[in-house]
């Protein structure tokens, strides 16, 4: 029985991150939340992986996974937009077996992104207002690049004139990536891209380290995102002796970096050389990663419309009722297995043959039934080459392998109590047959014999009883059906005469 | 015409905290469970509807270094699956239990909700005896050891029944066929009600049926529906009362004295209210005398009653909460309504307002009023 299996293996390497384990066709993926997106690879002849746009953040990705006619979409950690509607649906009914879904964020309605970008901009206008500086270190290209359309937007409508700068680290890599993940961007962000580049913007320039002493107000956007190095850290030590200035961290934060120990509370860094750092400067945790929400998954499974839905890594107590609604609302199953513990679905994979022409027209000559919704029963020869199912006339396969035809032919006798003598006999055979038999030729040939279609019947004494006659009823092996079916109509017996 | 992006500027001086979501069905309940969580609860007729329990973003909870908190969302804590719609929701105080009603009115239900399984249970029923075609019973929990739900539709079928027993301990036991809008427990002993007509009354169920109660308001009232809200502060001096008309008309009434309105002012509504039955009044539990209604279109708005002359004339909103309409994201043409409000527990100027377009908010105004 055909089936799909499915593992999840708890928390993989990075924080937060997951490993599954499917097993489909005979195959074994691993999937990792940390995948990287790999376009449309063909692992092997037979396993296909496609990968999905999943959002309007670069990097998110869904999978397709499929051996022939069985599929697995897996979906991490992926963004249902924030606007509430699919741009152009990308996962538009693919039918899979099965969807595989992160439920971590199940549980979460989440809040506007309009709220959360008005967050943003009074934190900014808060500290700029007050002649304090504002730090916002980035690693991901797309949010940067959204927060200062916002920023100018605003900017622009409340006229203001404290400048913003942009590190040239991140600007080298615009175009690059531009040129790469085009048309994984939005349409907003694709036409804002088009209409200017980096350096068009009205009110914000590119950053030089001097900027950095200069008295006023100012926001700069700088790399590395974690402020473990690089430029943002070296603003950071400049800015962070003010309170009047704001750092606003715009992501999770990997232990040690000195983002990860602000976040945490601490206020005194040390730095190298034993210097300690007081850190005055105001310290705010925006969260602009996107992550699907409850209503989100319920839109996913809606468009992708699987046969069945599983969620993992979120715990069982904490599922129970995003199960129930999805499988109240879609009608399908949904599973919810423990980290460890194997789900496996039994699939009906449909396994494509192609009939030759030949086949079919002959098939054809010989006329519908009159019932056409009664499968028909037809003779052919299923050659299986390359993946490759072909369905051909027996003629046309033993010519193609080069093989000699024989025949088989069956025959089986039927006692008859008859003292009549053989014609007579025959003669009661073909009149039942002919009244019985009304959707088959039967025929009653000069010699004696019966025919239906091809199936011979003849009648013959008994050796040693004359009182009983022998039916030899006579079929290739194509007709075995009709054969069978004729041969348990004539056990039965015939019809007393009509004196 | 201000646009949706305009709205989004003003709010940054307008609020100082300001939350948007959208549920996936509109709700008319928001009861508090302590003071980190909400009960939702759709009330479509014709499907099931969701009853969730939601926690408020930790920011909201915590008092200092909220700007360490970045998380802004609601988290699912318990969802149930109800087979009515839901317009009255309960918790049961000190319990796991809520108790909902809705239509059909024959019945209300009692929910539990557990530790360990975010799934909310149908419990028990409560057969309601008077039925009524399209009225729905209100809903009030006497909380004690013994808890007990004060329900009806009209004040002869007021009753109070035991929730462990289901035995009926209290009747109102009158004929008086008018019509309930609001009903509200105060204390182990008395409740108090408003009907539709605006009549009000304190009922004390130690005794037979003897409300102190009006008539209701005099003649000139133009309001087809009243409801009414008791503040915290009931059994101090001063107005502690508040009911409200369908025609925007704002009455504070002292309990001792029902037939007298201590004072009263017109709200510069769209009126009459659409949707009458969706009127709502609350008392600010962190403010004195601050009030907020909604109900009459997609805003809520808070009136401060001390500054009013109290005379019947139009008064103003301290402030005037316009997101439902400016953030409604889908294209319909009926704009969105506010279906009911309520304010934080301990966050003085901090509320919470659901639309009929499914949104909920979370907004803390700023009070642009020059400070004393």
């Amino acid at each position: 029985m055909p089936e799909i299996r499915v593992t999840p293996l708890g928390a993989g390497q990075d924080v937060g991150r997951s490993c599954i384990l499917v097993s489909i066709g005979g195959k074994n993926v691993m999937l990792d939340c940390g995948m990287h997106m790999g376009f449309n690879d063909d692992v092997d002849d037979e396993l296909e992986i496609k990968a999905y746009y999943a959002g309007h953040v670069l990097g998110a990705a869904m999978f397709q996974i499929k051996v022939g006619s069985e599929s697995v979409v897996y979906t991490g950690d992926y963004n249902m937009t924030p606007d509430r509607h699919l741009g152009a649906a990308w996962i538009d009914k693919c039918r899979p077996n099965l969807l595989i879904t992160e439920s971590t964020y199940a549980t979460t309605i989440r809040d506007s992104k309009r709220c959360r970008e008005r967050d943003f901009l009074k934190k900014v206008h808060e500290a700029v207002e007050r002649g304090g500086k504002v730090l916002i270190p980035v690693f991901a290209l797309g949010r940067a690049q959204e927060l200062c359309i916002l920023l100018e937007t605003f900017w622009e409508r409340m006229n203001l004139k404290a400048p913003i700068y942009f590190s040239t680290g991140l600007t080298e890599k615009a175009n690059h990536y531009y040129k790469l993940f085009i048309t994984w961007t939005n349409q907003k962000i694709r036409k804002t891209f088009v209409q200017r580049n980096m350096f068009e913007f009205k009110h914000i320039k590119a950053f030089d380290r001097a900027f950095a002493d200069n008295p006023g107000p100012m926001v700069v956007f700088a790399t590395p995102g974690m402020l473990h190095a690089g430029q943002s850290l070296q603003i950071f030590r400049k800015w962070a002796g003010n309170e009047k200035n704001m750092v606003i961290m715009p992501g999770y934060c990997v232990q040690g970096t000195v983002g990860h120990k602000i976040l945490s509370g601490q206020r005194k860094l040390e730095m190298e050389g034993r210097q300690v750092l007081e850190v005055k400067m105001q310290v705010e945790y925006m969260s602009f990663s996107a992550h699907a929400d409850a209503k989100g998954i319920m839109q996913l499974v809606g468009q992708a419309e699987p046969e069945s839905v599983l969620l993992v890594h979120g715990e069982a107590k904490k599922m129970e009722f995003l199960k129930q609604k999805i499988e109240q609302e879609f009608r399908v199953s949904c599973y919810m297995p423990a980290n460890g513990e194997t789900v496996t679905l039994p699939t009906s994979p449909s396994i494509p043959v192609g009939i030759s022409l030949g086949l079919l027209k002959r098939e054809m000559a010989q006329g519908l039934l009159p019932d056409a919704k009664k499968p028909r029963l037809l003779h052919g020869t299923l050659i299986m080459k390359d993946s490759n199912f072909r369905l051909v006339s027996s003629e046309q396969a033993l010519k193609e392998l080069g093989l000699a035809e024989h025949q088989l032919r069956f025959t089986c006798r039927v006692h008859l109590h008859d003292p009549r003598k053989e014609q007579e006999t025959a003669m009661r055979v073909y009149s039942h047959l002919k009244s019985v038999l009304k959707e088959h030729c039967v025929q009653h040939l000069p010699d004696g014999s019966v025919t239906v279609e091809s199936i011979l019947i003849q009648a013959a004494a008994h050796s040693e009883d004359p009182g009983t006659k022998v039916l030899l009823v006579s079929w290739t092996y194509q007709d075995e059906e009709l054969g069978s079916h004729l041969t348990s109509l004539l056990k039965k017996g015939l019809p007393q005469a009509a004196s | 015409m201000e646009s949706a992006e305009d709205w989004l500027v003003e709010s940054l001086r307008l609020y100082q905290d300001f939350h948007a979501f959208d549920l996936s069905e509109a709700t008319r309940v928001l009861e508090w469970i302590d003071d980190k969580g909400v009960c939702v609860a759709g009330y479509e007729s014709l499907k099931k509807n969701e009853i969730l329990h939601l926690l408020l973003p930790l920011r909201l909870s915590v008092k200092e270094n909220q700007g360490l908190f970045p998380e802004r969302d609601f988290k699912v804590r318990h969802g149930g699956f109800s087979d009515t719609s839901v317009f009255d929701l309960k918790h049961v105080l000190d319990t796991r239990l809520l108790v909902t009603s809705g239509l059909p009115g024959c019945h209300l239900h009692v929910w539990q909700v557990t530790e360990d399984s975010d799934v909310i249970q149908a419990v028990s029923t409560i057969a309601v005896q008077e039925e009524e075609g399209s009225l729905w019973p209100r809903v009030a929990i006497f909380s004690s050891m013994a808890p007990g739900v004060l329900h009806g539709a009209r004040l002869r079928g007021l009753k109070v029944v035991d929730l462990e027993t289901q035995k009926t301990t209290y009747s109102s036991g009158v004929g008086d066929s008018e019509e309930l809008s609001s009903l509200q427990v105060l204390d182990a002993d008395t409740f108090a009600f408003c009907c539709a007509s605006g009549r009000l009354g304190l009922v004390d169920i130690r005794q037979k049926w003897a409300p102190s109660e009006n008539a209701g308001p005099g003649p000139g009232a133009t309001a087809r529906r009243w409801c009414a809200e008791v503040g915290g502060r009931h059994r101090g001096p001063g107005p502690s009362i508040a009911s409200l008309g369908s025609d925007g008309q704002l009455c504070l009434l002292d309990p001792r004295d029902l037939c007298h309105p201590v004072s009263s002012g017109r709200c510069p509504v769209s009126a009459p209210s659409p949707a009458p039955e969706l009127l709502r009044v609350t008392w600010a539990p962190g403010l004195d005398d601050c009030l907020a209604i909604s109900g009459f279109d997609g805003t809520v708005q808070v009136y401060d009653a001390t500054s009013w002359d109290g005379t019947g004339g139009q008064v103003e909103p301290v402030f005037t909460h316009r997101g439902h309409i400016f953030l409604e994201d889908n294209q319909t043409d009926t704009a969105p309504l506010v279906t009911t409000h309520t304010w934080h527990p301990h966050k003085p100027r901090t509320l919470l307002s659901a639309a009929s377009d499914a949104s909920l908010h979370v907004w803390d105004w700023v009070d642009r009023r020059a400070a004393c």
